[in-house]
């Protein structure tokens, strides 16, 4: 348990460090930040074609509202939580492979969900905008990444989830032995 | 091998179970954090009047707690020598503290006996991390986006800035969503383990 923590504080911090070089906010932030966009805006003027997108904002051609999807906001972060989490957990490059895929859809997918929510919330209330761009949004995206993680650690084979470290037995197990 | 009596149960079941109670006390831990903000925070203005005191006393003259906001007074002035007043920054502490409803949402949902004394743990936990972000906000303020001015008279060198804006942005974007999934893992390893067993 203290190493699959301590791996993954490490990996976490390196691959933060990693995202906020102008390298990789060059060649992946800032191109999968306008992308987000361009998807969320895709998916908008599928019920609301007074929408554009420019870049990374997204903006209404009715009444001029505009968000911008800056870092904390694309998802990337909780990528990286997810993504140091399942490296840092004893199992198959396999399964480790196959469980980023899934869960950056799921992170992602989730993260999309959010920036349209906050399109719309914005334009209705800014304060309702406020309280859910600073705390609740950042509170379920990383329930979603707890959640993902949990269903990944449940499905690993049965020989790798006994990797981790053994669980001291509970105490009424300690009493009547 | 199973047990002949062991309980039916459906697959998935439990974890579902688990997430519609933390997404059912979301709301409500939300709420009381917010309400409760101003005494939830004390302790953290206490940490970082301390770190202040010991490490940044040529620059921080005083922390005050107003709600859930510091301000940090500074020795600092705003413009060229001859300005008056000194700068002072504000920082809202409820932007490295929503990990607590979060924290409090998932120990309540997994129903174990210990919950309260898992909740006040986690809390206590939570305490210096939030003040890494209030500390490294400030710090973020007048080394880097306050005026020329300002940052020339804080005298942080190239290399102090580039550690400080890592800092603040592992401060702000990481630790407060990271810091309360990880208590909660650590607390709760009987839980997974049935969770893992039944899921």
């Amino acid at each position: 348990m203290i190493r699959f923590f301590a791996t993954f504080v490490l990996l976490l911090a390196s691959l933060f460090a990693v995202e906020l070089t102008p390298f990789a906010q060059r060649l992946f932030v800032m191109p999968w930040t306008d992308a987000l966009a361009q998807l969320s805006t895709g998916l908008i003027t599928l019920f609301d074609p007074h929408v554009v997108a420019s870049g990374k904002v997204i903006r209404s051609t009715q009444n001029g509202f505009a968000v911008a999807i800056e870092a904390g906001c694309n998802g990337v972060e909780a990528t990286l939580v997810l993504l140091a989490a399942m490296l840092a957990f004893p199992a198959p490059w396999w399964s480790k492979i196959k469980g980023i895929a899934a869960g950056v859809v799921a992170v992602q997918g989730l993260n999309v969900v959010r920036v349209i929510s906050l399109f719309y919330i914005g334009q209705w209330n800014r304060e309702a905008f406020e309280w859910a761009h600073l705390y609740v949004w950042q509170a379920l995206i990383m329930l979603d990444v707890l959640v993902v993680w949990l269903l990944w650690v449940r499905m690993l084979p049965p020989d790798d989830r006994d990797a981790t470290p053994p669980l001291p037995p509970p105490r009424a197990a300690i009493a009547s032995a | 091998m199973k047990s002949p009596a062991a309980p039916v149960t459906r697959p998935g079941a439990p974890l579902t179970r688990f997430i519609i109670r933390v997404v059912a006390w979301l709301p409500v831990m939300f709420a009381l954090w917010y309400l409760a903000a101003p005494v939830l925070m004390w302790p953290v203005a206490l940490i970082v009047r301390a770190l202040a005191d010991a490490t940044l006393h040529d620059l921080v003259t005083g922390v005050d707690q107003v709600m859930a906001t510091l301000t940090f007074a500074t020795t600092l002035r705003p413009g060229h020598a001859l300005a008056r007043g000194q700068v002072e920054v504000e920082v809202n502490l409820l932007l490295y503290s929503f990990g607590m409803p979060l924290l409090a949402a998932l120990t309540i949902a997994a129903r174990e006996r210990t919950w309260k004394r898992k909740l006040f743990l986690g809390y206590l936990l939570m305490l210096p991390f939030i003040a890494w972000g209030a500390l490294a906000d400030f710090l973020k303020n007048i080394a880097i986006t306050a005026s020329p001015t300002v940052t020339a008279q804080a005298g942080f060198s190239s290399m102090q800035r580039e550690a400080i804006a890592f800092a603040f942005q592992f401060g702000a974007l990481i630790l407060p969503p990271v810091v309360p999934a990880v208590l909660w893992v650590v607390m709760h390893r009987g839980f997974l383990e049935r969770l893992r067993e039944r899921i």
